[in-house]
Protein backbone atom coordinates (compact mmCIF):
# COMPACT_ATOMS: atom_id res chain seq x y z
CA UNK A 1 0.00 0.00 0.00
CA UNK A 2 0.97 3.23 -0.89
CA UNK A 3 -0.80 5.23 1.53
CA UNK A 4 -1.26 3.42 5.30
CA UNK A 5 -2.85 5.48 8.12
CA UNK A 6 -3.33 4.05 11.34
CA UNK A 7 -5.30 4.78 14.38
CA UNK A 8 -5.12 8.41 13.52
CA UNK A 9 -6.43 10.34 16.17
CA UNK A 10 -6.52 13.97 16.06
CA UNK A 11 -8.16 16.24 19.22
CA UNK A 12 -7.46 20.19 19.38
CA UNK A 13 -6.53 22.22 22.27
CA UNK A 14 -9.85 23.33 22.72
CA UNK A 15 -10.52 19.29 23.26
CA UNK A 16 -13.02 18.56 20.16
CA UNK A 17 -12.29 14.97 18.99
CA UNK A 18 -11.80 15.89 14.73
CA UNK A 19 -10.22 12.35 13.81
CA UNK A 20 -10.85 9.06 16.32
CA UNK A 21 -9.04 6.17 15.67
CA UNK A 22 -9.06 6.28 11.72
CA UNK A 23 -7.31 3.15 9.64
CA UNK A 24 -6.75 3.66 5.74
CA UNK A 25 -4.79 2.39 3.26
CA UNK A 26 -4.94 3.57 -0.58
CA UNK A 27 -2.70 1.85 -3.39
CA UNK A 28 -1.07 3.45 -6.22
CA UNK A 29 -3.49 3.72 -9.27
CA UNK A 30 -6.38 3.66 -6.96
CA UNK A 31 -8.87 7.02 -6.15
CA UNK A 32 -9.92 6.67 -3.45
CA UNK A 33 -12.63 8.61 -1.94
CA UNK A 34 -13.22 10.58 1.58
CA UNK A 35 -17.12 10.82 2.11
CA UNK A 36 -18.72 12.44 4.95
CA UNK A 37 -21.06 15.79 6.05
CA UNK A 38 -19.10 18.96 7.16
CA UNK A 39 -17.49 18.67 10.02
CA UNK A 40 -16.89 14.43 9.64
CA UNK A 41 -13.18 15.10 9.84
CA UNK A 42 -12.10 14.66 6.51
CA UNK A 43 -10.01 17.94 5.78
CA UNK A 44 -8.22 17.61 9.50
CA UNK A 45 -7.13 13.93 7.90
CA UNK A 46 -5.94 15.74 4.91
CA UNK A 47 -4.14 18.67 7.20
CA UNK A 48 -2.17 15.67 8.95
CA UNK A 49 -1.07 13.80 5.69
CA UNK A 50 0.65 16.66 4.10
CA UNK A 51 2.11 17.94 7.69
CA UNK A 52 -0.16 20.83 8.13
CA UNK A 53 -1.86 19.59 11.76
CA UNK A 54 0.42 17.42 14.01
CA UNK A 55 -1.81 14.05 14.71
CA UNK A 56 -2.38 13.31 18.62
CA UNK A 57 -1.98 9.72 18.15
CA UNK A 58 -1.00 7.06 15.37
CA UNK A 59 0.86 6.73 12.13
CA UNK A 60 0.87 8.02 8.38
CA UNK A 61 2.71 6.03 6.72
CA UNK A 62 3.96 6.91 2.79
CA UNK A 63 6.01 4.11 0.79
CA UNK A 64 6.55 2.76 4.47
CA UNK A 65 8.13 6.48 5.60
CA UNK A 66 6.53 8.28 8.79
CA UNK A 67 5.15 11.55 7.38
CA UNK A 68 4.36 12.24 10.74
CA UNK A 69 8.30 12.59 11.67
CA UNK A 70 9.11 14.17 8.43
CA UNK A 71 6.50 16.21 7.25
CA UNK A 72 8.64 17.61 4.92
CA UNK A 73 9.12 14.31 3.07
CA UNK A 74 4.56 14.52 3.34
CA UNK A 75 5.19 18.30 1.34
CA UNK A 76 7.10 16.56 -1.72
CA UNK A 77 5.15 13.19 -1.18
CA UNK A 78 2.05 14.86 -1.24
CA UNK A 79 0.51 17.43 -3.96
CA UNK A 80 -2.96 18.76 -2.50
CA UNK A 81 -5.69 20.73 -3.61
CA UNK A 82 -7.00 22.73 -0.11
CA UNK A 83 -10.79 23.26 0.19
CA UNK A 84 -10.75 27.18 0.50
CA UNK A 85 -10.04 28.58 -2.72
CA UNK A 86 -6.34 28.88 -3.29
CA UNK A 87 -4.91 32.44 -2.93
CA UNK A 88 -3.52 33.93 -6.47
CA UNK A 89 -4.86 36.67 -6.89
CA UNK A 90 -2.16 38.71 -9.31
CA UNK A 91 -1.12 35.37 -11.16
CA UNK A 92 -2.66 34.46 -13.83
CA UNK A 93 -3.57 31.02 -14.08
CA UNK A 94 -0.64 30.28 -16.29
CA UNK A 95 1.77 32.02 -13.60
CA UNK A 96 0.06 30.20 -10.83
CA UNK A 97 0.78 26.83 -12.50
CA UNK A 98 4.06 27.01 -13.91
CA UNK A 99 5.36 28.78 -10.37
CA UNK A 100 3.94 25.67 -8.26
CA UNK A 101 5.18 23.13 -10.45
CA UNK A 102 8.61 24.24 -10.60
CA UNK A 103 8.45 24.89 -6.70
CA UNK A 104 7.08 21.35 -6.29
CA UNK A 105 10.56 20.57 -8.22
CA UNK A 106 10.13 19.83 -11.45
CA UNK A 107 12.18 20.96 -14.67
CA UNK A 108 10.78 24.20 -16.33
CA UNK A 109 10.35 22.08 -19.71
CA UNK A 110 8.25 19.74 -18.06
CA UNK A 111 5.89 21.66 -16.31
CA UNK A 112 5.22 23.91 -19.39
CA UNK A 113 4.49 20.61 -21.38
CA UNK A 114 1.71 19.08 -18.36
CA UNK A 115 0.32 22.90 -17.21
CA UNK A 116 -0.19 22.93 -21.46
CA UNK A 117 -1.75 19.36 -21.06
CA UNK A 118 -3.86 20.59 -18.03
CA UNK A 119 -5.60 23.32 -19.70
CA UNK A 120 -6.27 21.92 -22.76
CA UNK A 121 -7.75 18.44 -21.09
CA UNK A 122 -10.07 21.17 -18.57
CA UNK A 123 -10.97 24.09 -21.48
CA UNK A 124 -9.05 26.83 -19.65
CA UNK A 125 -7.39 28.22 -22.57
CA UNK A 126 -9.38 31.46 -22.54
CA UNK A 127 -8.31 32.34 -18.89
CA UNK A 128 -4.87 31.11 -19.14
CA UNK A 129 -3.85 35.06 -19.45
CA UNK A 130 -6.01 36.38 -16.85
CA UNK A 131 -5.40 37.80 -13.66
CA UNK A 132 -6.79 35.73 -11.60
CA UNK A 133 -8.62 38.37 -9.32
CA UNK A 134 -11.30 38.49 -12.12
CA UNK A 135 -11.84 34.62 -12.36
CA UNK A 136 -15.44 32.98 -11.62
CA UNK A 137 -14.76 30.32 -8.59
CA UNK A 138 -15.07 27.53 -10.53
CA UNK A 139 -12.29 28.07 -12.96
CA UNK A 140 -10.18 29.16 -9.93
CA UNK A 141 -10.83 25.63 -8.79
CA UNK A 142 -9.79 24.05 -11.69
CA UNK A 143 -6.70 26.59 -11.83
CA UNK A 144 -5.92 24.71 -7.92
CA UNK A 145 -6.62 21.20 -9.45
CA UNK A 146 -3.81 22.37 -12.37
CA UNK A 147 -1.58 23.59 -9.74
CA UNK A 148 -2.05 19.84 -7.72
CA UNK A 149 -1.70 18.07 -11.04
CA UNK A 150 0.85 20.00 -13.00
CA UNK A 151 3.57 18.36 -10.95
CA UNK A 152 1.84 15.46 -8.81
CA UNK A 153 3.63 13.45 -5.76
CA UNK A 154 2.78 9.89 -5.37
CA UNK A 155 0.00 11.00 -3.26
CA UNK A 156 -2.82 13.59 -4.71
CA UNK A 157 -5.28 14.88 -2.36
CA UNK A 158 -7.96 16.82 -3.48
CA UNK A 159 -10.51 18.45 -1.18
CA UNK A 160 -13.65 19.20 -2.46
CA UNK A 161 -12.18 19.86 -6.00
CA UNK A 162 -15.75 20.49 -7.77
CA UNK A 163 -17.12 22.85 -5.86
CA UNK A 164 -18.34 25.79 -8.15
CA UNK A 165 -17.13 24.06 -11.31
CA UNK A 166 -19.84 23.78 -14.03
CA UNK A 167 -21.56 20.15 -15.11
CA UNK A 168 -19.38 19.96 -18.28
CA UNK A 169 -15.85 20.52 -16.78
CA UNK A 170 -16.79 18.73 -13.61
CA UNK A 171 -16.49 15.52 -16.07
CA UNK A 172 -13.39 16.68 -17.88
CA UNK A 173 -12.17 17.14 -14.15
CA UNK A 174 -13.02 13.66 -13.36
CA UNK A 175 -10.63 12.85 -16.37
CA UNK A 176 -8.33 14.20 -15.01
CA UNK A 177 -8.62 12.40 -11.76
CA UNK A 178 -8.50 9.33 -12.85
CA UNK A 179 -5.35 9.98 -15.04
CA UNK A 180 -3.13 10.39 -12.31
CA UNK A 181 -4.44 7.15 -10.98
CA UNK A 182 -3.79 6.04 -14.38
CA UNK A 183 -0.31 7.44 -14.35
CA UNK A 184 0.57 5.98 -10.96
CA UNK A 185 -0.70 7.91 -8.59
CA UNK A 186 -2.80 7.37 -5.39
CA UNK A 187 -5.44 10.06 -5.28
CA UNK A 188 -7.25 10.67 -2.35
CA UNK A 189 -10.62 11.93 -2.92
CA UNK A 190 -12.68 13.88 -0.01
CA UNK A 191 -15.95 15.09 -0.72
CA UNK A 192 -19.57 15.47 0.39
CA UNK A 193 -21.10 14.87 -2.62
CA UNK A 194 -21.59 10.92 -2.85
CA UNK A 195 -23.52 10.43 -6.31
CA UNK A 196 -20.31 12.20 -7.93
CA UNK A 197 -18.22 10.05 -6.03
CA UNK A 198 -19.79 6.85 -6.97
CA UNK A 199 -19.07 7.42 -10.51
CA UNK A 200 -15.35 8.10 -9.71
CA UNK A 201 -14.07 6.37 -6.81
CA UNK A 202 -12.92 2.81 -7.30
CA UNK A 203 -13.01 2.41 -2.91
CA UNK A 204 -14.03 4.42 -0.26
CA UNK A 205 -14.54 5.23 3.29
CA UNK A 206 -17.44 6.84 5.04
CA UNK A 207 -15.97 9.58 7.75
CA UNK A 208 -19.01 10.26 10.33
CA UNK A 209 -18.41 11.81 14.12
CA UNK A 210 -14.24 11.31 12.93
CA UNK A 211 -14.61 7.70 12.71
CA UNK A 212 -14.68 5.60 9.63
CA UNK A 213 -18.27 3.96 9.68
CA UNK A 214 -17.93 2.36 6.30
CA UNK A 215 -15.86 1.24 3.49
CA UNK A 216 -15.06 -0.72 0.59
CA UNK A 217 -16.00 -0.46 -3.25
CA UNK A 218 -19.60 0.94 -3.62
CA UNK A 219 -20.46 -2.23 -5.01
CA UNK A 220 -19.44 -3.88 -1.90
CA UNK A 221 -21.07 -1.30 0.59
CA UNK A 222 -24.18 -1.07 -1.71
CA UNK A 223 -24.35 -5.02 -1.07
CA UNK A 224 -24.06 -4.27 2.18
CA UNK A 225 -27.32 -2.17 2.73
CA UNK A 226 -29.18 -5.68 1.67
CA UNK A 227 -31.57 -3.42 -0.94
CA UNK A 228 -30.85 -3.47 -4.55
CA UNK A 229 -34.20 -0.94 -5.55
CA UNK A 230 -34.80 2.39 -3.71
CA UNK A 231 -38.02 3.45 -3.97
CA UNK A 232 -38.47 7.55 -3.64
CA UNK A 233 -41.47 9.23 -2.29
CA UNK A 234 -41.56 12.83 -2.40
CA UNK A 235 -43.98 13.68 0.60
CA UNK A 236 -47.02 16.30 0.36
CA UNK A 237 -45.92 18.79 2.85
CA UNK A 238 -49.46 18.78 4.21
CA UNK A 239 -49.24 14.99 4.68
CA UNK A 240 -50.65 14.28 8.19
CA UNK A 241 -48.19 11.93 8.97
CA UNK A 242 -45.67 9.81 7.07
CA UNK A 243 -46.78 6.55 5.53
CA UNK A 244 -44.85 2.82 7.11
CA UNK A 245 -43.52 0.78 4.64
CA UNK A 246 -44.99 -2.41 4.50
CA UNK A 247 -41.36 -3.99 3.44
CA UNK A 248 -39.82 -3.72 6.56
CA UNK A 249 -36.73 -2.06 4.75
CA UNK A 250 -34.84 0.79 5.79
CA UNK A 251 -36.77 4.07 5.40
CA UNK A 252 -35.09 7.21 5.61
CA UNK A 253 -36.72 10.81 5.74
CA UNK A 254 -34.25 12.87 3.42
CA UNK A 255 -35.84 16.76 3.66
CA UNK A 256 -39.53 15.89 2.02
CA UNK A 257 -38.51 12.82 0.40
CA UNK A 258 -38.31 9.40 2.01
CA UNK A 259 -36.24 6.42 0.42
CA UNK A 260 -37.37 2.78 1.09
CA UNK A 261 -35.28 -0.04 0.81
CA UNK A 262 -36.75 -2.68 -1.84
CA UNK A 263 -35.63 -6.19 -3.21
CA UNK A 264 -35.84 -7.06 -6.48
CA UNK A 265 -39.17 -8.88 -6.58
CA UNK A 266 -41.05 -6.40 -4.77
CA UNK A 267 -41.30 -3.65 -7.36
CA UNK A 268 -44.74 -4.94 -8.24
CA UNK A 269 -45.69 -4.36 -5.10
CA UNK A 270 -43.92 -0.86 -3.87
CA UNK A 271 -45.31 0.39 -7.19
CA UNK A 272 -48.58 -0.03 -6.90
CA UNK A 273 -47.85 0.91 -3.01
CA UNK A 274 -46.76 4.09 -4.19
CA UNK A 275 -49.77 4.61 -6.90
CA UNK A 276 -52.36 4.31 -3.82
CA UNK A 277 -50.11 6.85 -1.26
CA UNK A 278 -50.18 9.30 -4.45
CA UNK A 279 -54.16 8.83 -4.84
CA UNK A 280 -54.62 9.35 -0.95
CA UNK A 281 -53.03 12.69 -1.68
CA UNK A 282 -49.83 11.54 0.94
CA UNK A 283 -47.31 11.48 -1.94
CA UNK A 284 -46.66 13.98 -4.32
CA UNK A 285 -44.56 11.75 -7.08
CA UNK A 286 -42.39 8.56 -6.66
CA UNK A 287 -39.36 7.14 -8.13
CA UNK A 288 -38.29 3.58 -8.37
CA UNK A 289 -34.70 2.88 -9.12
CA UNK A 290 -31.58 0.97 -8.71
CA UNK A 291 -30.02 1.50 -5.14
CA UNK A 292 -26.90 3.91 -4.91
CA UNK A 293 -24.33 4.62 -2.83
CA UNK A 294 -26.30 7.70 -2.12
CA UNK A 295 -28.71 5.27 -0.02
CA UNK A 296 -26.55 3.39 1.44
CA UNK A 297 -24.63 7.03 2.80
CA UNK A 298 -27.63 8.02 3.82
CA UNK A 299 -29.20 4.67 5.45
CA UNK A 300 -25.73 4.42 7.21
CA UNK A 301 -25.27 8.32 8.41
CA UNK A 302 -28.92 8.78 8.66
CA UNK A 303 -30.36 12.20 10.56
CA UNK A 304 -29.98 14.23 7.69
CA UNK A 305 -33.42 16.07 8.21
CA UNK A 306 -30.87 18.05 10.01
CA UNK A 307 -28.71 18.63 7.02
CA UNK A 308 -30.34 18.82 3.97
CA UNK A 309 -28.62 20.96 1.79
CA UNK A 310 -25.52 18.84 1.34
CA UNK A 311 -27.84 15.98 -0.02
CA UNK A 312 -29.95 18.58 -2.19
CA UNK A 313 -26.26 19.16 -4.16
CA UNK A 314 -26.55 15.31 -4.39
CA UNK A 315 -29.37 15.56 -6.16
CA UNK A 316 -28.87 18.25 -8.09
CA UNK A 317 -25.43 16.71 -8.99
CA UNK A 318 -27.17 13.51 -10.31
CA UNK A 319 -29.80 15.57 -12.25
CA UNK A 320 -26.70 17.27 -14.20
CA UNK B 1 20.76 24.92 -4.20
CA UNK B 2 16.86 23.75 -4.16
CA UNK B 3 16.51 26.45 -1.39
CA UNK B 4 17.87 28.89 -3.71
CA UNK B 5 15.86 27.74 -6.86
CA UNK B 6 12.66 28.15 -4.42
CA UNK B 7 13.71 31.37 -3.14
CA UNK B 8 13.74 32.19 -6.94
CA UNK B 9 10.27 31.42 -7.40
CA UNK B 10 8.53 32.58 -4.51
CA UNK B 11 10.17 36.08 -5.04
CA UNK B 12 8.51 36.01 -8.34
CA UNK B 13 5.45 34.65 -6.88
CA UNK B 14 5.73 36.90 -3.95
CA UNK B 15 6.22 40.37 -6.40
CA UNK B 16 3.67 39.21 -9.25
CA UNK B 17 0.61 38.63 -6.28
CA UNK B 18 1.59 42.31 -5.01
CA UNK B 19 2.28 43.77 -8.35
CA UNK B 20 -1.25 45.28 -8.88
CA UNK B 21 -0.68 47.51 -5.42
CA UNK B 22 3.11 47.57 -5.29
CA UNK B 23 3.55 50.67 -7.01
CA UNK B 24 0.78 51.91 -4.92
CA UNK B 25 2.55 51.12 -1.78
CA UNK B 26 5.97 52.45 -2.32
CA UNK B 27 4.37 56.01 -3.38
CA UNK B 28 2.11 56.11 -0.28
CA UNK B 29 5.84 55.19 1.87
CA UNK B 30 7.60 57.96 -0.26
CA UNK B 31 4.79 59.98 0.50
CA UNK B 32 5.25 59.40 4.40
CA UNK B 33 8.96 60.50 3.33
CA UNK B 34 8.30 63.35 1.37
CA UNK B 35 5.33 64.48 3.62
CA UNK B 36 7.48 64.74 6.90
CA UNK B 37 10.43 66.35 4.97
CA UNK B 38 8.09 68.95 3.73
CA UNK B 39 5.15 69.02 5.99
CA UNK B 40 7.09 70.13 9.36
CA UNK B 41 8.58 73.52 8.03
CA UNK B 42 4.58 74.45 7.53
CA UNK B 43 3.88 73.61 11.19
CA UNK B 44 7.41 74.99 12.37
CA UNK B 45 8.90 78.19 9.73
CA UNK B 46 11.76 78.56 11.97
CA UNK B 47 13.58 75.29 12.62
CA UNK B 48 17.33 75.27 13.89
CA UNK B 49 20.17 73.68 12.18
CA UNK B 50 19.84 70.30 14.40
CA UNK B 51 16.04 69.89 14.06
CA UNK B 52 16.68 70.33 10.20
CA UNK B 53 18.99 67.78 10.16
CA UNK B 54 16.86 65.47 12.48
CA UNK B 55 13.65 65.71 10.00
CA UNK B 56 15.74 64.85 6.76
CA UNK B 57 17.16 62.02 8.16
CA UNK B 58 14.53 61.27 10.76
CA UNK B 59 11.54 60.77 7.42
CA UNK B 60 13.14 57.60 5.68
CA UNK B 61 13.81 55.99 9.25
CA UNK B 62 10.12 56.80 9.63
CA UNK B 63 8.67 55.60 6.24
CA UNK B 64 10.89 52.59 7.19
CA UNK B 65 9.14 51.90 10.91
CA UNK B 66 6.11 52.83 9.45
CA UNK B 67 6.16 50.04 6.07
CA UNK B 68 7.64 47.31 8.46
CA UNK B 69 5.60 47.74 11.72
CA UNK B 70 2.24 48.68 9.87
CA UNK B 71 1.66 47.53 6.43
CA UNK B 72 3.40 45.38 6.75
CA UNK B 73 1.61 42.85 9.22
CA UNK B 74 -1.64 44.15 8.32
CA UNK B 75 -0.78 43.11 4.90
CA UNK B 76 0.72 39.59 6.02
CA UNK B 77 -2.55 39.38 8.62
CA UNK B 78 -4.28 39.61 5.45
CA UNK B 79 -2.48 36.55 4.05
CA UNK B 80 -3.14 34.40 6.75
CA UNK B 81 -6.59 34.87 6.75
CA UNK B 82 -7.37 34.51 2.98
CA UNK B 83 -4.85 31.26 3.44
CA UNK B 84 -1.78 31.95 1.43
CA UNK B 85 0.27 30.81 4.46
CA UNK B 86 -1.25 27.57 4.66
CA UNK B 87 -1.04 26.93 1.03
CA UNK B 88 2.36 28.28 0.72
CA UNK B 89 3.19 25.51 4.02
CA UNK B 90 1.66 23.22 2.31
CA UNK B 91 3.78 23.31 -0.74
CA UNK B 92 7.84 21.33 -0.22
CA UNK B 93 9.59 24.55 -0.08
CA UNK B 94 12.12 25.47 2.80
CA UNK B 95 10.11 27.82 5.19
CA UNK B 96 13.22 30.04 5.49
CA UNK B 97 13.05 30.48 1.75
CA UNK B 98 9.76 31.53 1.84
CA UNK B 99 10.18 33.75 4.91
CA UNK B 100 13.10 35.41 3.26
CA UNK B 101 11.49 35.75 -0.17
CA UNK B 102 8.77 37.67 0.97
CA UNK B 103 11.58 39.98 2.81
CA UNK B 104 13.17 40.59 -0.32
CA UNK B 105 10.02 41.99 -1.30
CA UNK B 106 9.08 44.17 1.27
CA UNK B 107 12.60 45.73 1.15
CA UNK B 108 12.45 46.49 -2.38
CA UNK B 109 9.17 48.53 -1.40
CA UNK B 110 11.02 50.15 1.09
CA UNK B 111 13.71 51.17 -0.28
CA UNK B 112 13.18 53.60 -2.76
CA UNK B 113 11.13 55.49 -0.35
CA UNK B 114 14.07 55.81 1.83
CA UNK B 115 16.27 57.29 -1.26
CA UNK B 116 14.10 59.99 -2.73
CA UNK B 117 12.92 60.97 0.93
CA UNK B 118 16.98 61.81 1.89
CA UNK B 119 17.13 63.42 -1.56
CA UNK B 120 14.63 65.76 -1.08
CA UNK B 121 15.33 66.29 2.60
CA UNK B 122 18.78 67.58 1.18
CA UNK B 123 17.17 69.56 -1.37
CA UNK B 124 14.56 71.00 0.25
CA UNK B 125 16.69 72.66 3.53
CA UNK B 126 19.60 72.96 1.12
CA UNK B 127 21.35 70.16 3.19
CA UNK B 128 25.37 69.19 2.23
CA UNK B 129 24.75 65.22 3.73
CA UNK B 130 28.07 63.76 3.94
CA UNK B 131 26.49 60.44 3.53
CA UNK B 132 28.80 57.42 5.19
CA UNK B 133 29.19 54.13 3.22
CA UNK B 134 28.16 52.26 6.44
CA UNK B 135 24.56 53.96 5.13
CA UNK B 136 23.52 50.37 3.15
CA UNK B 137 24.03 48.30 6.17
CA UNK B 138 22.00 50.97 7.78
CA UNK B 139 19.07 50.97 6.12
CA UNK B 140 19.34 47.35 5.26
CA UNK B 141 19.62 46.40 8.52
CA UNK B 142 16.75 48.73 9.66
CA UNK B 143 14.35 47.93 7.03
CA UNK B 144 14.95 44.20 8.05
CA UNK B 145 14.45 44.65 11.78
CA UNK B 146 11.18 46.69 10.95
CA UNK B 147 10.32 43.86 8.58
CA UNK B 148 11.01 40.99 10.93
CA UNK B 149 9.02 42.60 14.04
CA UNK B 150 6.05 43.36 12.08
CA UNK B 151 6.19 39.79 10.34
CA UNK B 152 6.93 38.31 14.29
CA UNK B 153 3.22 40.34 15.24
CA UNK B 154 1.36 39.23 12.10
CA UNK B 155 2.32 35.45 12.65
CA UNK B 156 1.81 35.86 16.54
CA UNK B 157 -1.33 37.75 16.86
CA UNK B 158 -5.15 37.23 15.05
CA UNK B 159 -5.47 39.12 12.25
CA UNK B 160 -8.48 42.27 13.82
CA UNK B 161 -5.65 42.26 16.69
CA UNK B 162 -2.79 43.11 14.13
CA UNK B 163 -4.62 45.95 12.48
CA UNK B 164 -5.64 47.34 15.78
CA UNK B 165 -2.07 47.56 17.40
CA UNK B 166 -0.43 48.83 14.64
CA UNK B 167 -3.24 51.56 14.14
CA UNK B 168 -1.67 52.21 17.59
CA UNK B 169 1.66 51.73 16.84
CA UNK B 170 0.80 54.58 13.79
CA UNK B 171 0.50 57.54 16.36
CA UNK B 172 3.19 55.75 18.45
CA UNK B 173 5.71 55.96 15.80
CA UNK B 174 5.10 59.57 14.68
CA UNK B 175 4.45 61.33 18.05
CA UNK B 176 6.11 59.56 20.28
CA UNK B 177 9.45 57.93 18.66
CA UNK B 178 13.06 59.34 19.02
CA UNK B 179 13.19 59.38 15.00
CA UNK B 180 12.92 63.70 14.01
CA UNK B 181 13.70 64.66 17.93
CA UNK B 182 16.55 63.18 20.27
CA UNK B 183 15.34 60.67 22.99
CA UNK B 184 16.25 63.28 25.73
CA UNK B 185 12.71 65.17 24.75
CA UNK B 186 10.91 62.46 26.06
CA UNK B 187 9.77 61.66 29.57
CA UNK B 188 12.12 60.27 31.80
CA UNK B 189 10.07 56.94 31.52
CA UNK B 190 9.52 56.77 27.69
CA UNK B 191 12.84 57.50 27.20
CA UNK B 192 13.58 54.20 29.16
CA UNK B 193 11.16 52.58 27.31
CA UNK B 194 12.73 53.50 24.45
CA UNK B 195 16.57 52.42 25.35
CA UNK B 196 14.26 49.17 25.10
CA UNK B 197 12.83 49.26 22.06
CA UNK B 198 14.62 48.91 18.71
CA UNK B 199 12.80 52.07 17.00
CA UNK B 200 15.51 54.58 18.35
CA UNK B 201 18.04 52.19 17.98
CA UNK B 202 16.44 52.61 13.81
CA UNK B 203 16.52 56.35 14.02
CA UNK B 204 20.18 56.30 15.56
CA UNK B 205 21.46 54.35 13.05
CA UNK B 206 20.10 55.94 9.97
CA UNK B 207 20.47 59.62 11.08
CA UNK B 208 24.24 58.76 12.15
CA UNK B 209 25.26 57.26 8.70
CA UNK B 210 23.06 59.86 6.44
CA UNK B 211 24.56 62.79 8.30
CA UNK B 212 27.58 61.57 10.32
CA UNK B 213 28.86 64.83 10.59
CA UNK B 214 25.91 65.84 12.91
CA UNK B 215 25.09 62.61 15.00
CA UNK B 216 27.63 59.96 15.85
CA UNK B 217 26.45 56.81 15.55
CA UNK B 218 25.97 55.10 19.19
CA UNK B 219 28.17 52.10 19.46
CA UNK B 220 25.20 49.64 20.79
CA UNK B 221 22.80 50.67 18.38
CA UNK B 222 23.39 48.23 15.58
CA UNK B 223 23.47 45.49 18.84
CA UNK B 224 20.11 46.43 19.45
CA UNK B 225 18.60 45.99 16.04
CA UNK B 226 20.94 43.05 15.13
CA UNK B 227 18.95 41.49 18.70
CA UNK B 228 15.22 42.73 17.28
CA UNK B 229 16.70 41.41 13.92
CA UNK B 230 16.95 37.77 15.40
CA UNK B 231 14.09 38.38 17.72
CA UNK B 232 11.21 38.83 15.12
CA UNK B 233 12.72 36.07 12.63
CA UNK B 234 12.71 33.36 15.50
CA UNK B 235 9.45 34.47 16.41
CA UNK B 236 8.23 34.48 12.96
CA UNK B 237 9.91 31.63 12.04
CA UNK B 238 8.94 29.45 14.70
CA UNK B 239 4.92 30.32 14.10
CA UNK B 240 5.55 29.57 10.51
CA UNK B 241 6.88 25.86 11.45
CA UNK B 242 4.60 25.41 13.79
CA UNK B 243 2.04 22.26 13.37
CA UNK B 244 -1.05 22.82 15.35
Amino acid sequence: MLLEIENLTKVYRTGVRANGGIDLSIESGEVFGLLGHNGAGKTTLVNQVVGLLKPTAGSIRIDGADMVADPGLARRLCSFQAQSQVPIDGLTPRQAVELVGQLRGASKADVRRRRARLVDALELGEWLDIDAARLSGGVKRLVAFAMAAVAPGRLVMLDEPTNDVDPVRRRLLWQQVRALADEGAAVLLVTHNVVEAERSVDRLAILDGGLVIAGGTPAELKAGLGAELRLELVIDPQAPELPVSPFGRPVVPVGNRLMVGLPTDAAGPAVAWAESLQRAGTVEEFTLGPATLEDVYVALVGGLEVRPTEMEESFDASAA
Amino acid sequence: MQALRSYRLLVTWQALRKKAYLPLMMAVQTLFSLGIVLGYPLLFPSLDRVTIYLIATGAPAISMVSVGLVALPQTVGEAKTEGSLAYMRSLPVPRLAYLVADLTVWLAIVVPGVVLGVLVGAWRFGLDLQVSPLVVPAVLMVALTATCVGYALASVLPYMLTVIITQALVVFVFMFSPLTFLPEKLPAWLETIHRLLPIQAMGEVTRGTIAPNEFPLPPGAFLTLAVWCVLGFAVTYAAMTRRA
